[in-house]
């Protein structure tokens, strides 16, 4: 079922601490210092990863006040190496270090071959600072400012539900290794959801706009884009008829991030070291279209995903994946740039309760040159596609994404004129962002952690009953 | 610690209180490609309280025990400074409170089972998927879970649950041309590891797929007349129908009620539906939901009629219908909200597979998932093999095949059920909400289906 706000910005505790009093770490008993000296004893090479945080999120649905939740997260987790070997174990009880620490090292020994080095002492040159305010939200002023939402739709479309979010939270982590790496980073986040929903005869919509950020948003933006999410939602309620064919259709942001998938998956070094990517022979070949680029960039200020550190304490990089079509880079931890003889990437993301696994921070995609209002008018009797359903299941390592169209509108002079449905949408992304790109639109949009921009693609087959 | 919540839950001063303590033990597994890339234990301990003041619901999560008492004023004052204004009133359909303890009743215990033991059985597996002539890689992934869960709220229920939930799934890669196929087997369950023995056939299976799907054709997009199988169908009624009748979807939006309106018909005579917590053994078994309410076997369409729909407790009470034990949170991180157990259809009088595709001129046999999403309208799932049907029978292999459609005119174009029900447990879960994976079971005969839209070439 898509509900589309998920609360919890890393978690997020409650426990209505000062940040400096939670930085002192009420869990940290006994001293890390201490701790990591008695696990050094215990273990021939460690990795200690420790996250606490604290968030709170006001949620409406149905037109009114539903919740009010406010969460605590705490946990620790523990990669130990004994004769070759790495052993892991995790525990959200906090006065659990030791137990998580023996129980890592009697894991050991069915564990993956240490053949790498744990993270070596390395200070990034990058800082951030995490915004306080994330942690000092209000419950009166979120209540307000859903309600203000509620009151912008409905004054465009009286008949829409609204469902509306609002979350915010901040959270420290801390990863000590064997080789002297001991780096802490304080995260803050904050993010919004709002919607405008009908459920009729024929036509279920729900037309939504959400952001994530790592400090907070201002009123004027949650509103802006509630009236935005209602226009949207007033013109989708006209049905029109679309038949089967080949059309140019234009990919909205949040669908270019779904065309994106293939490449996430085939740079990812897992795939690069199981050698199931069609990427593994092709750094350095024209792959894509020159207008592709895409880069990797965790100190986007805008960025909700933003970190100096990635998940195994080795720093962060700003780094081209595809340059001008190019493939340029592959996305490592230090187990995979190990296997393919890469260098590290310092791009080993995970939760504390799981090992690290390679992944993108931030997709920063280049604009076009083109005007949006142009490409509009470029897609004539085409299609713009807002939202897809179920690309998940796609085989991305194939290029493949498919799925049903949620929300996607025929274009009429200009402008989207109205919703169409029952369509279908199956393509390979390696395929058609090669040779079938019309137009890159300058305007860009933050989707999830990706910055993307709008792209019109020719000759893409839509099916349709 | 009974006396301690049920003290803290009546005296919160809310409309109504519970809280949740968990705590659990869980082994992982996880091969890619020849390598054993993860060997886990993880302990999660933490607890919440949820309140509701005025219709609105604080809730608030914790991993410190000692902390309880501040966490049920926070929850109160968080709930109550935000219904400041409201006039709404909280709606909770009642319940007799029940005190219940639920002990293991285990067939096979996967915590006696040696992590030995399991490393070389699951390693075996895996060796088997690598050693097929094509395959490229795999990745299998097991856990195991222990679970005791403690509930108490202000009515004076309490349940003491101890759980256990398994789940393996294995997947074979095969790439060839630049294209690459995928092939898996899975199995799951609560009550007996036995179940993850003696599964050689499945991983030869598994990467016999994989190899085959790297040389079949991309299908044809268009529209199809599609035989689904057992687990397909059913992972089809858990997208298609079982999330429509999640009561958060209808209990306060008029116009859904509308088009949900017990009564309605929404298939033929032969189309039953039902969801159930009662079947011991799958990973959608629940003695009491996460309410402390005993769940049941709901019927959701009977002979093609709406009869029925999964509630929580508030979902029941705002819509004068009976709480069914629905109401799941996949850890205390969350609030228990309408979710699926093991949802079904039930056998239909078309026979079996063959009786369902001897008449088709050009069809789709579609088999297994490998995953679905629905927005309560529309759905879209992906087969994880499938063939061409072709003048009765069973033809060539077809790859990437992604069935897509509106749930109601999916519903109405069953045009035959056939009367050999299965289910089969996977280490998969639902998601909703942001709550995922939550163990669920979903079964069904084979059954046919009428213009379904496949995103094609």
């Amino acid at each position: 079922m898509t509900k589309h706000f998920d609360t919890g910005v890393g978690g997020g505790s409650g426990d209505g601490k000062s940040r400096d009093e939670a930085e002192t770490g009420i869990y940290e008993r006994p001293a890390a210092g201490k701790f990591t000296e008695r696990l050094g004893s215990l273990a021939d090479a460690f990795e200690m990863y420790k996250s606490e945080g604290r968030s709170l999120s006001v949620s409406f649905e149905n037109d009114r006040l539903n919740e009010i939740r406010q969460g605590e997260s705490y946990g620790i987790s523990i990669r130990a190496v004994k004769q070759g070997k790495i052993g892991f174990s995790y525990s959200s009880k906090p006065d659990e270090i030791d137990h998580v620490a023996q129980s890592a090292v009697r894991m050991a020994p069915w564990g993956k071959p240490y053949d790498y080095q744990f993270a070596p002492k390395a200070e990034s040159a990058h800082t951030r600072e995490p915004d306080a305010a994330c942690g000092e939200l209000s419950v009166e002023h979120m209540v307000e400012l859903c309600d203000k939402v509620k009151d912008t739709i409905k004054a465009i479309d009286p008949e829409a539900l609204v469902d509306a979010g609002i979350n915010g939270g901040v959270s420290t982590t801390r990863i000590a290794t064997s080789r002297g790496q001991d780096c802490r980073e304080e995260d803050s986040g904050f993010s919004y959801f709002v919607s405008a929903r009908i459920s009729e005869e024929g036509n279920f919509l729900s037309v939504y706009r959400a952001r994530g950020a790592s400090r907070v948003i201002d009123d004027a933006e949650i509103l802006a884009k509630a009236r935005e999410a209602a226009e949207e939602f007033k013109m989708a309620r006209t049905l029109l008829p679309f038949g089967k064919g080949k059309y140019r259709v234009l990919f909205a942001p949040q669908t270019v991030a779904d065309l994106l998938l293939p490449i996430a998956v085939g740079v990812n070094g897992m795939n690069i070291a199981r050698k199931t990517s069609r990427f593994v022979d092709a750094l350095n070949e024209q792959v894509f279209d020159p207008r592709i680029s895409l880069e990797d960039d965790p100190f986007h200020p805008d960025s909700p995903a933003g970190a100096v550190y990635d998940g195994e304490g080795v720093p962060a990089q700003k780094r081209p994946i595809v340059e001008r079509g190019v493939l340029k880079g592959f996305v490592h931890t230090l187990s995979t740039a190990q296997k393919c003889g890469h260098a590290p990437t310092g791009n080993g993301q995970r939760s504390v309760s799981s090992q690290p696994a390679p992944g993108l921070h931030s997709v920063v995609m280049a604009p076009g040159n083109a005007e949006l209002a142009d490409m509009l008018r470029d897609t004539e009797d085409g299609l713009c596609i807002s939202q897809m359903l179920g690309t998940f299941t796609s085989n991305f390592l194939a290029g493949q994404v498919s799925g049903n169209i949620s929300l996607g509108y025929a274009v009429k002079e200009g402008r989207c004129a109205g919703r169409v449905k029952n369509c279908a949408l199956n393509v390979n992304s390696f395929d058609v962002l090669k040779g079938q790109i019309v137009a890159i639109s300058r305007q860009r949009e933050w989707v999830g952690n990706s910055y993307l921009p709008w792209v019109l693609l020719d000759g893409i087959g839509i099916s349709a009953r | 610690m009974k006396e301690q919540l049920l003290e803290l839950a009546r005296k919160s001063g809310a409309d109504f209180c519970e809280i949740r303590v968990e705590d659990s033990t869980q082994t992982s597994i996880n091969y890619q490609g020849p390598e054993l890339e993860n060997v886990q234990e993880s302990h999660m301990y933490g607890g919440n309280v949820r309140v509701a003041v005025n219709g609105t619901w604080g809730f608030v999560t914790f991993n410190n025990p000692d902390e309880l008492e501040r966490r049920v004023s926070e929850a109160v004052r968080n709930a109550r400074a935000a219904s400041a204004r409201s006039t709404a009133k909280s709606v909770l359909a009642q319940v007799n409170p029940v005190h219940a303890e639920v002990k293991l009743a285990l067939k096979s215990d996967p915590r006696k089972v040696s992590l030995d033991e399991k490393v070389r059985l699951f390693g075996d597996y895996n060796q088997r998927m690598l050693g097929h002539p094509g395959v490229t890689s795999t990745n299998l992934r097991y856990f195991d879970k222990y679970s005791r869960i403690r509930y108490a709220n202000s009515e004076g229920t309490w349940t003491d649950t101890e759980a256990i939930d398994m789940g393996m799934g294995a997947s074979a890669l095969a790439r060839k041309n630049g294209t690459t196929a995928r092939g898996s087997a899975s199995q799951g369950g609560r009550d007996n590891f036995d179940l993850f023995r003696g599964m050689e056939a499945e991983m030869d299976k598994a990467a016999r797929t994989a190899v085959e799907g790297a040389d079949a054709p991309v299908v044809e997009g268009g529209t199809y007349t599609v035989v689904c199988d057992p687990n397909l169908a059913g992972v089809f009624v858990h997208e298609a129908f079982g999330h429509l009748s999640e009561g958060d979807n209808v209990a306060e939006d008029p116009r859904m009620q509308e088009v949900l309106k017990l009564g309605r018909r929404f298939g033929e005579d032969y189309l039953n539906i039902y969801d159930t917590g009662l079947d011991v053994g799958l990973r959608g078994h629940l003695p009491f939901d996460d309410e402390g309410v005993p769940t049941e076997k709901t019927w959701l369409i009977r002979n093609g009629v709406l009869v029925g729909r999964l509630h929580s407790r508030e979902t029941a009470g705002r819509m004068g219908e009976k709480p069914t034990g629905n109401a799941r949170a996949i850890s205390y991180k969350y609030p228990p909200i309408p979710r699926m157990r093991n949802t079904c259809i039930a056998n239909g009088p078309h026979g079996s597979l063959e009786d369902l595709i001897k008449d088709i001129k050009l069809g789709i046999y579609a088999i297994d998932s490998a995953g679905g999403q629905t927005n309560g309208e529309l759905f879209t799932f992906t087969a994880g093999e499938a063939f061409m049907i072709r003048d009765g029978k069973l033809a060539e292999r077809i790859r990437d095949v992604t069935l897509g459609g509106n749930v109601f005119d999916t519903l109405r174009n069953i045009t035959h059920v056939a009367g050999d029900y299965n289910v089969h447990d996977s280490s998969g879960g639902c998601g909703k909400a942001g709550q995922m994976p939550l163990p669920v079971s979903h079964g069904s005969p084979h059954i046919r289906i009428k213009d379904v839209v496949i995103g094609g070439r």
